[in-house]
């Protein structure tokens, strides 16, 4: 007892650490560090942040206090404010529109049901105990489109289209299946099946077959399913807004990744043909503008087709943009591959890897993870230049935003749709930006050396 | 490389599947291949007020989508079927030309050069434009004469652009152009004090002025400085086509001169008053027939969009926003003093 007595006697025991002064932390202390360190820092500050005060001040005054949030006619509005404040009744009436066109508004549901859709399909890639997000990710890619086609479009399938419709269906069970089982039960689907058919102890082969006849039957079920299936016709004219934006630059970045990918491959490639092929495709869509090539999709393709194919407007542009965004990402990517040093590929072909399996594993992850911020910048760059599709003639988001202001109600009503595009615009890219950033955090883990 | 042309694949097969549709053989009449379709494909230009307008319904409504749907009427009897194709002038003609569509009516003015160099053929003229110049009441200027060295608001890429330039040519006057493709921006340009003058066609002016903060505060100077007969346009080479858009325009006009309204058609059809109005509407003689379309095709038109009269009245005339006013104008009647003078019916 003495001992211990003795002992915390003895022991040093220091005294809880006080908070930093005042004047070194906290809000003050920061500003006075960053933005008062010196006398033209602080000048600066003081002229910055008046200048934002000026700026932000008269948007708000604009765009809020002085704005009119009811009327029936931009006449109402003027006569209330003039011009001195926004006028939003009128982007309010025309917000439908602005985001899908002049998609029939009683039908409207079956693209918010396609969106959702696209989100159930890729759920999976965010429960943290399913393992096959790769395939989830790619039957996304191949086959949801179908899904989406029949949701957006409707009307009469073809024998073709039914057989990739049913496909889609198909693949939107799996995902699930897959998802569920390896979530909860922590084995694959086909483990699974097997386990509730109490075919788990059968030979390999009759595993095999089982399986199978499994996704065979799903695939008659769902080929069944839409023979029930059917959707009034909405013909892709009347697409348009936001929607059409996100169709077309949508499709354009899901084509462009793993075209460019085999684009920039087939440039590196030792096969004479395929690298000249290849480069004259890139070279050829790269060096034209995107404007001139929707042009000549759009009004020169027909002249060129044989008579009697009419192949709609949409498809037309959607290919023009598939292929120039493919033929830039190609560029995008073979700049990852050289970045790879000449090491990387030996060390994989003494793993005895062939070139298949060497790019696949050693390669292209490598290169893919450099070149994400300008493979992301890309899609931003496509995403805004999807705009140009308005020329032909398609009602994408900015060319719904500019009829706004030509509609005799609201004439001459611009300004406002143009800013509610422009804040959906940056909502959209921003969100590409943020998820790139995390994304590369996320792949640099262990690696990044600062 | 399964994979990538599984890729390639896909993507064909979502696009077909979206968009093959059965297509229209250029071999064919245009009426045949429409009649196939099941739908004109009428195209119109980026919205305008009063002659192809959107509303926030989807609706487009105008002078000009009322000649598509009195076509629509008189080949099936149903004006709304018409596919809009809402096209900017820049592929307004390569995309006539190429079969996508069946005609245009979207105030285009006929001149020599497209008639005759461009496979266009003009049908008729629905509305004769002209070209004036918009100015602020207190600049004091009072006629386009007096703009000597001001500055002028002008859409780019238009025939608009060059006939300032002619004008002030002309009368050895000089200016400042302010261009811009977009009207909106154009506009807002000259009310923020950019430019002096606002030069447009008159009916573009007129309709912008109504949604000015205050429009009594401009005026449109009484100068008309070009002739703009805008009018529908078809494909050349096939005469048929071009014959049922020009008469079924004709038709309308002469309705008005007769009296023949979209409330009396039926009645009038029931015991014409003359034989004028008989054989417009398909009671005595063929001309229908002879045109590939219902003898009565005449009264489908009436019913669904009204005589010329009725239809300028709905759009652009002096009780819509737009505010035309039509007695005494180009636009009036042979009969009110104007030049519409439809050729007789028979």
């Amino acid at each position: 007892m003495a001992e211990t007595h003795a002992e915390t006697a003895l022991i040093f025991q220091p005294k809880p650490a006080r908070p930093a002064p005042a004047a070194a932390s906290g809000p003050v202390a920061w500003m006075r560090r960053n933005l008062f360190s010196d006398v033209p820092n602080a000048l600066m500050t003081l002229l910055g942040g008046y200048i934002l005060f000026v700026v932000v001040g008269a948007v708000l005054d604009w765009a809020v206090f002085g704005a009119v949030w009811s009327a029936e006619s931009r006449r109402e509005c003027l006569d209330a404010v003039g011009r001195a404040g926004a006028c939003w009744p009128g982007v309010a009436e025309w917000l439908p529109n602005m985001i899908y066109g002049l998609y029939p508004k009683e039908l409207v549901w079956r693209v918010n049901l396609g969106f959702l859709t696209l989100l159930l399909w890729i759920a999976p890639l965010f429960m943290p105990r399913v393992v096959s997000k790769v395939n989830i990710g790619v039957s996304a890619v191949l086959l949801f489109p179908f899904l989406a086609s029949y949701w957006f479009h409707g009307g009469e399938m073809g024998l073709l289209w039914r057989v990739f419709v049913a496909a889609g269906i198909w693949g939107f069970v799996w995902v699930w299946a897959t998802a569920l089982s390896e979530q909860f039960a922590g084995r694959p689907i086909g483990q699974t099946l097997l386990a509730a058919l109490g075919a788990e102890d059968a030979a390999d082969a009759d595993q095999r077959r089982i399986l199978r006849i499994a996704a065979a039957l799903l695939y008659v079920a769902a080929l069944a399913l839409t023979l029930a299936w059917r959707l009034e016709e909405v013909g892709t004219r009347l697409w348009g807004g936001l929607f059409l934006t996100l169709v077309i630059s949508g499709i354009g970045i899901t084509f462009s990744l793993p075209a460019g990918i085999l684009l920039a491959l087939g440039r590196r490639s030792d096969m004479p043909v395929i690298s000249m092929l290849s480069t004259a495709f890139i070279e050829l869509f790269r060096s034209v503008p995107l404007i001139t090539i929707l042009f000549m999709f759009n009004t020169m393709m027909p002249l060129f087709m044989p008579e009697g194919t009419d192949v709609n407007q949409l498809l037309r542009a959607i290919v023009a943009v598939c292929f120039f965004a493919a033929a830039y990402m190609a560029e995008v990517i073979r700049g990852g591959l050289q970045a790879i040093p000449r090491g990387q590929y030996e060390a994989a072909s003494s793993l005895g890897l062939g070139y298949w399996r060497s790019t696949q594993l050693i390669v292209m992850p490598q290169a893919l993870r450099i070149m994400i911020p300008a493979i992301v910048g890309n899609f931003i760059g496509l995403f805004k230049d999807t705009t140009l599709v308005s020329i032909i003639g398609l009602f994408d988001l900015m060319s719904m935003a500019r009829a706004v202001g030509e509609d005799t109600k609201w004439l001459g009503l611009f300004i406002e749709p143009f800013f509610v595009v422009a804040m959906i615009y940056f909502v959209f890219c921003f969100a590409m930006s943020s998820y790139s950033i995390g994304l590369e955090k996320k792949l640099a883990q262990g690696r990044d050396r600062g | 490389m399964r994979q990538s042309l599984a890729i390639l694949g896909a993507v064909g097969a979502v696009t077909l599947g979206v968009s093959l549709t059965p297509g229209a053989a250029m071999a064919q009449s245009t009426l045949e291949s429409v009649k196939e379709r099941g739908h004109l494909n009428c195209q119109v230009g980026l919205p305008t007020p009063g002659f192809y307008a959107l509303d926030a319904d989807g609706t487009w409504s105008g002078l000009d989508v009322d000649v598509c749907r009195a076509v629509s009427a008189a080949i099936w009897g149903d004006p709304d079927k018409v596919e809009y194709q809402s096209v900017t002038s820049a592929v307004r003609f390569t995309s006539l030309a190429n079969g996508e569509s069946d005609m245009l009516a979207r105030t285009t003015t006929w001149t020599a050069v497209r008639d005759t160099q461009l496979g266009l053929d003009f049908t008729f003229v629905n509305f004769y434009d002209g070209q004036g110049f918009l100015v602020p009441v207190d600049s004091g200027i009072t006629s386009a004469l007096e703009l000597d060295g001001a500055t002028i608001c002008v859409l780019t890429g238009t025939t608009t652009e060059l006939n300032l330039a002619d004008y002030f040519r002309a009368n050895g006057m000089e200016m400042t152009p302010v261009t811009n493709e977009n009207v909106n921006v154009l506009v807002e340009t000259y009310l923020g004090g950019g430019c002096d003058a606002y030069t447009n066609d008159k009916s573009g002016l007129a309709a912008r002025r109504s949604a000015f903060p205050d429009p009594t505060a401009h005026v449109i100077l009484p100068q008309t400085v070009s002739k703009e007969p805008l009018g529908p346009v078809v494909r050349q080479g096939d005469d048929a086509w071009a014959n049922i858009v020009r008469w079924v325009g004709y038709g309308m006009l002469e309705a008005e001169e007769f009296g023949v309204t979209q409330a009396n058609v039926e009645e009038m059809a029931a015991n014409p008053p003359g034989p004028g109005v008989a054989r417009l509407l398909g009671v005595e003689g063929n001309i229908g027939e002879g045109m590939g379309l219902p003898a009565d095709f005449m009264v489908s038109v009436l019913k669904a969009v009204g005589n010329y009269g009725e239809a300028y009245e709905r759009h652009v005339g002096e009780n819509t926003p737009i505010g035309i006013p039509r007695a005494g104008t180009l636009n009036a009647l042979w009969t009110q003093g104007g030049i519409m003078y439809p050729p007789p019916f028979r």
